[in-house]
C-alpha cells in the first residue's frame, strides 16, 4: 500500500500515519518528492483491512491511498496457474469444449420446460437454465414456481440428462436448492450479497457467479474470491452486462472482461449475451463475438414460443434460432482452436 | 410524436395542447385513457424543430413528449436499402472485403512512418493510419508534427501504396489534410464537432467519423446525419469504447453496437480495439469478436517499437504481432464468407 501525503502536509501529519501504520505491525518506508511525501507500507498488507485503508485514507495531510496488492488472491493465476476446469456430471466447463447453458428465463410449467429441455438437447446445449426463484425489478410480478419449479427442472433434467442450472437468491435456499440442482447461480443483483456468497463458500455445489451491473473487476473478483475463500472452488464467472449511459441495449455487454480475466484469473468465464443487449436480434452476433474473444462458454435465454414468454420476452430467442446459433457458435469455435 | 399529458390535466389544457400543436402544422389524434389523455402528433414530424419539442415538454401539465420517428435520414436504412460501399484508392470499404487500418497513433518521423507503413503493406494490412495533428489532454503533450507529419505520411504511401487515414481537427485544416490524406479520421472528441461535420459534409474525401465516448447510438446516427446532410456521402462509422465506471480497460468497448449500426445504417461499420481497451495484450481478442460480431474492418495502433511510442504505449501492439493478428483475421473472415 501507498500513502501519497498532500503537497502541504505537515511534519507532524507524516508521522501520524507513520505510527498508525507502524501500530498494526507494519513497516513504513518514507520516499521524499520534490514536492510531496510519499508513505510506502511494507508487511504483510492482509493486516490493514478496508477499514484501517479508508481510515488513514480520511487522516489530515493524506491526499490518496492505493492498494498495490490486489485485493483477491485464490482466484488471481498468480496463486494457481492452470486453467480451472470444473466437472459438473460430465460437463467440463473451462476446457477446450465450450458450454452452452440454455432455457427460459422463468420455468413456466411442465409442458413448457419438457420442450425446452428435448429441443436444446438435441442442438448440442450442455445443460439447462431456468429461473424457479426469480428476482424481479418490481414485487408485483411474477415471481417464480419456487420448489414446483425446481421439481419440473428436475424432471427435465432426468429425461434429457442435461444437468440444471438455476439462480439462488436467499441464503436459506442453499439446502433445498442443492437436492435439485448442478449449478447454483447468483444473479447479477446479488453479486455483493456477502451472506449468501459464505453460505455458497460453505456448499459443494459449483456456483455460477454473474457480473454484477455495477462492478468493476476486482469488485467481481472480490465476490468470487468470498465464495473460494469458504472452501468451495468451483466457481464459474459470467459476464452479463453493466450499466451505463448507453441506451440501445438494456446493458452495455463488456466483452473486454472476457480476455482480461482470462489473464487474470484460472476461473472460467461465460457471457450472456441474453442479458447483456436484452435483445433478441443481438443474441447470435453476440454470442459469436463472446467465443471470438475467448469465452468458455454462453448462457442463452430461449423459450418454444418468445412472445409468450413470462419473462424477459424481448431478449430471448426461439428454440429453432437457438439451433441455428449453436450451429453458427462451433465455426466460430473451431476458427479459435475450440471445440463446441 | 406522442405527447403525453399530466394526470389531472384538465379539459382547457388539452385542447390548449391540441391548438399549440395545430399551429405547428399538424394534425392530431387524441386517445382518453382510464388516468391520462395521450396526443399523438400526425404528419411529417420531422421538420419540427427541436426547440417546439423542448417547448412542449417544458409546460407544466405535460408529462412527457416522445419522438417517435428518427431524428437522422440519410444515414439509415430505411432511406437507403444497400450497404454503402466506399472506395478509397481501390480498397474497398463496406463490401465483401475487411479492412485493416493500421499504424502509430502519432507520426513521430519519417523513418519510423516509412518503417511501420513497409510492416503494414506486409502484413496485409491495407490502410495507413498515423496523426498528425493530435488532441491531447494536457495541452503540454506533444501536439503532432503538423503539416510536416502529412509529408511524412505521404512519403509512406508513396512507399507502399498503402492509402492514408489521419485525423483532423480543426475547420480550417479540412482543404490542407485532404490534400493529403484518403480518409480524413474525426477523434471521439470532434464527434459532435458540428462546425467541423459541416465543413466534411462539403469536402469530397472518405470521413472516418469515431463515436463520442459519450454518445447514444442516435446521437452518433446523428453527427454522421450532419456529414451526409452536407452532401458527403462517404461515411465510415467506428466504435472506439464509451466511458463507464468499469477501469480494468481505458474505455468500455461497445461491439453491441456493430450489429445495431449494421441493421439500422447503410453505412461501413469499423471497430477500434486499441482504443476501445487501452490494453495491448487484449487488442488482439477484441478484434476478432469485432469481426465475429459484424464489422467490416478495424483500426489498430500499431508500431516497430511500441515501448518507445510517443503516444498511446500502452495500447499500441508491435508490427510482428500485427502480421499475427492478420493472420487471425483472415482465417476468422473466411468463416463469414468474407475476405482480407
Amino acid at each position: 500500500m501507498i500513502v501519497i501525503m498532500k503537497a502541504k502536509a505537515e511534519e507532524e501529519d507524516i508521522h501520524r500515519v507513520v505510527d498508525t501504520i507502524e501500530s498494526l505491525g507494519l513497516r513504513t518506508q518514507l520516499n521524499l518528492g520534490a514536492e510531496r511525501v510519499v508513505v510506502a507500507v511494507i508487511g504483510d498488507i492482509s493486516k490493514i483491512g478496508e477499514d484501517n485503508f479508508f481510515r488513514i485514507r480520511a487522516m489530515k495531510g493524506v491526499e490518496n491511498t492505493i492498494f498495490v496488492s490486489k485485493p483477491y488472491k485464490l482466484v488471481s493465476k498468480d496463486f494457481k496457474k492452470e486453467q480451472t476446469v470444473i466437472d459438473v456430471e460430465g460437463v467440463k466447463i473451462g476446457g477446450k469444449k465450450l458450454v452452452v447453458f440454455a432455457g427460459p428465463c422463468s420455468v413456466e410449467n411442465r409442458e413448457q420446460i419438457m420442450e425446452v429441455a428435448e429441443k436444446i438437447k438435441k442442438a448440442g446445449a450442455s445443460m439447462i437454465r431456468g429461473g424457479a426463484f426469480k428476482p424481479r425489478t418490481s414485487p408485483k410480478d411474477f415471481q417464480g414456481l419456487g420448489e414446483e419449479g425446481l421439481k419440473l427442472l428436475y424432471e427435465a433434467k432426468e429425461e434429457t440428462g442435461l444437468p440444471i442450472v438455476t439462480e439462488i437468491m436467499d441464503a436459506r435456499d442453499v439446502q433445498l436448492l442443492s437436492e435439485y440442482a448442478d449449478i447454483l447461480q447468483v444473479g447479477t443483483r446479488n453479486m455483493q450479497n456477502y451472506t449468501l456468497l459464505k453460505e455458497l463458500g460453505k456448499c459443494d455445489k459449483p456456483v455460477l457467479l454473474k457480473r454484477g451491473m455495477w462492478a468493476t473487476m476486482a469488485e467481481f473478483l472480490g465476490a468470487a474470491e468470498y465464495i473460494m475463500n469458504g472452501g468451495n472452488e468451483n466457481v464459474i464467472l459470467c459476464e452479463r452486462g453493466i450499466r451505463t449511459f448507453s441506451d440501445y441495449s438494456r446493458n452495455t455487454l463488456d466483452l473486454s472482461i472476457i480476455p482480461a480475466i482470462k489473464d487474470e484469473s484460472h476461473l472460467p468465464i461465460i457471457s450472456d449475451p441474453s442479458h447483456g443487449t436484452g435483445k433478441r436480434s443481438l443474441v447470435l452476433p453476440m454470442s459469436k463475438a463472446s467465443v471470438a474473444c475467448g469465452a468458455d462458454g454462453l448462457l442463452i435465454e430461449t423459450h418454444p414460443d418468445p412472445d409468450r414468454a413470462i419473462s424477459d420476452a424481448d431478449q430471448t430467442i426461439s428454440l429453432s434460432a437457438f439451433s441455428k446459433l449453436m450451429e453458427d457458435v462451433k465455426q466460430i469455435a473451431k476458427a479459435v482452436g475450440r471445440e463446441l | 410524436m406522442i405527447v403525453i399529458m399530466k394526470m389531472g390535466a384538465d379539459e382547457s389544457q388539452v385542447q390548449e395542447t391540441i391548438k399549440r400543436i395545430k399551429d405547428l402544422g399538424f394534425n392530431t389524434h387524441l386517445s382518453k385513457g382510464e388516468n391520462r389523455t395521450v396526443i399523438g402528433v400526425i404528419g411529417d414530424v420531422s421538420s419540427i424543430d427541436e426547440s417546439d419539442v423542448e417547448r412542449l415538454r417544458a409546460t407544466p401539465y405535460i408529462e412527457q413528449v416522445v419522438r417517435v420517428s428518427k431524428p437522422y435520414k440519410l444515414v439509415s436504412r430505411d432511406f437507403n436499402q444497400e450497404n454503402t460501399i466506399i472506395d478509397v484508392e481501390g480498397v474497398e470499404i463496406g463490401g465483401k472485403k475487411i479492412v485493416v487500418m493500421a499504424g502509430p497513433c502519432t507520426v513521430e518521423n519519417k523513418e519510423q512512418i516509412v518503417s511501420i507503413a513497409k510492416e503494414v503493406k506486409s502484413s496485409g494490412a491495407t490502410i495507413l493510419r498515423g496523426g498528425a495533428f493530435k488532441p491531447r489532454t494536457a495541452p503540454k503533450d506533444f501536439q503532432g508534427l503538423g503539416e510536416e507529419g502529412l509529408k511524412f505520411l505521404l512519403a509512406a504511401k508513396e512507399e507502399t501504396g498503402l492509402p492514408i487515414c489521419t485525423e483532423v481537427m480543426d475547420t480550417r485544416d479540412v482543404k490542407l489534410v485532404a490534400k493529403y490524406a484518403d480518409i480524413l479520421q474525426v477523434g471521439t472528441r470532434n464527434m459532435q464537432n458540428y462546425a467541423l461535420l459541416k465543413e466534411l459534409g462539403k469536402c469530397d474525401k472518405p470521413v472516418l467519423l469515431k463515436r463520442g465516448m459519450w454518445a447514444t447510438l442516435k446521437e452518433f446516427l446523428s453527427a454522421a446525419e450532419y456529414i451526409l446532410a452536407g452532401g458527403n456521402d462517404k461515411v465510415m462509422l467506428c466504435e472506439r469504447g464509451i466511458r463507464t465506471f468499469s477501469d480494468f480497460t481505458r474505455n468500455t468497448l461497445d461491439l453491441s453496437i456493430v450489429p445495431v449500426l449494421k441493421a439500422e445504417s447503410h453505412l461501413p461499420v469499423i471497430v477500434d480495439p486499441s482504443h476501445g481497451t487501452g490494453r495491448r495484450d487484449i487488442v488482439k481478442p477484441m478484434a476478432l469478436a469485432a469481426i465475429a460480431c459484424g464489422a467490416d474492418g478495424v483500426t489498430v495502433e500499431a508500431h516497430t517499437d511500441p515501448q518507445k511510442a510517443i503516444s498511446d504505449a500502452d495500447q499500441t501492439i508491435s508490427t510482428a504481432d500485427l502480421h499475427g493478428l492478420m493472420g487471425e483475421i483472415k482465417y476468422i473472415s473466411r468463416m463469414f464468407g468474407r475476405e482480407i
